[in-house]
């Protein structure tokens, strides 16, 4: 009965109410907002434990920033400012361990756990989306997943990364380019 | 849905004229899902809220650093008053060449200190 009154709130309100320290109305932004973050941090760090531990930083971090976030733009979108931001910086952080502890190249530093499910089809699909995204130079990668995971136009995709829409447009193209070759060989 | 059928979906998402949104439903119902395991949301509420303590500490300590920056700042602006003060005591004026202590020096004296003339 609670939790479904906190599921007719506006994001607004939910975003006042958990800054007055209400526990159920935070949960409601996780509820409302974690398939949104695993989309962006499983398809840009594959489908793997540490993929979890960055979407949990990520609502930690929304939570801890919650007094500068003023309504202006949708908590959608400065929900996935943040949640690219830390998926970047563990990108950054692999790579560095990666060249410094490890032969391993750049496509095998991650792992996968395919989930379970209903059919063969869909575990195949999900693993051909994971090894084409892994196979991806990261700054395409980035671009892929907003728009093919998440559904984001050109304009919503500049806007999140922070890059002019012009930048965005050529590397959507290059990045299709990429994709065909990399499909190609799998 | 077939693989090359799947396969030219996802390139086909990336056409700047496609509906992405659209197109990225087709690619979620036929198997690319994403999402996090179970119990994900408790996870993160037992997270933020039992480091509760740590993170009224975290604010406390960022408190008093602001206050010790505060007062730094405070004793810098009583410094430079007390400067402007003496300054004006000894040269009787705050212009630029009493802040230079060039105020009772003439041209020609100045030009004889930096020629040896």
């Amino acid at each position: 009965m609670i939790k479904e009154s906190y599921r007719q709130k506006s994001e607004n309100d939910l975003v006042k109410a958990s800054l007055d320290g209400d526990k159920q109305a935070f949960g409601e932004i996780v509820t409302r907002y974690q398939n949104m973050v695993a989309r962006t941090v499983k398809g840009m760090l594959g489908d793997s434990v540490y993929s979890e531990d960055i979407g949990q930083e990520v609502f930690i971090k929304l939570y801890h920033s919650l007094s500068d976030f003023r309504g202006e733009a949708k908590l959608s979108t400065y929900i996935q400012k943040i949640a690219v931001n830390l998926t970047l910086n563990e990108i950054k952080r692999r790579k560095r361990f990666f060249s410094t502890f490890s032969q391993k190249g750049n496509n095998e530093m991650y792992e996968f756990e395919v989930a379970d499910y209903d059919t063969e089809e869909k575990k195949e699909a999900s693993e051909l989306v994971n090894k084409a995204l892994m196979k991806m130079d990261p700054k395409f990668r980035m671009i892929v997943a907003m728009r093919m995971l998440q559904g984001y136009s050109t304009k919503e995709t500049a806007e999140i990364l922070d890059l002019p829409l012009g930048t965005v447009l050529s590397r959507l193209s290059r990045a299709q380019e990429q994709l065909k070759n990399i499909l190609g060989k799998l | 849905m077939k693989v090359t059928d799947f396969k030219e979906l996802l390139i086909r998402s990336l056409d700047k004229d496609s509906d992405p949104a659209a197109v990225s439903v087709k690619i979620e119902e036929a198997g690319a899902t994403f999402r996090f395991s179970e119990g994900f949301r408790d996870k993160v509420l037992e997270k933020i809220y039992s480091s509760g303590s740590a993170v009224i500490r975290e604010v406390e300590f960022v408190r008093s650093l602001n206050s010790v920056f505060y007062r730094i700042a405070l004793s810098g602006v009583a410094a430079i008053v007390i400067l402007l003060i003496s300054i004006f005591i000894v040269q009787g004026s705050l212009s630029l060449d009493s802040f230079l202590g060039l105020g009772d020096s003439s041209d020609e004296s100045i030009i004889c200190l930096l020629t040896g003339n």
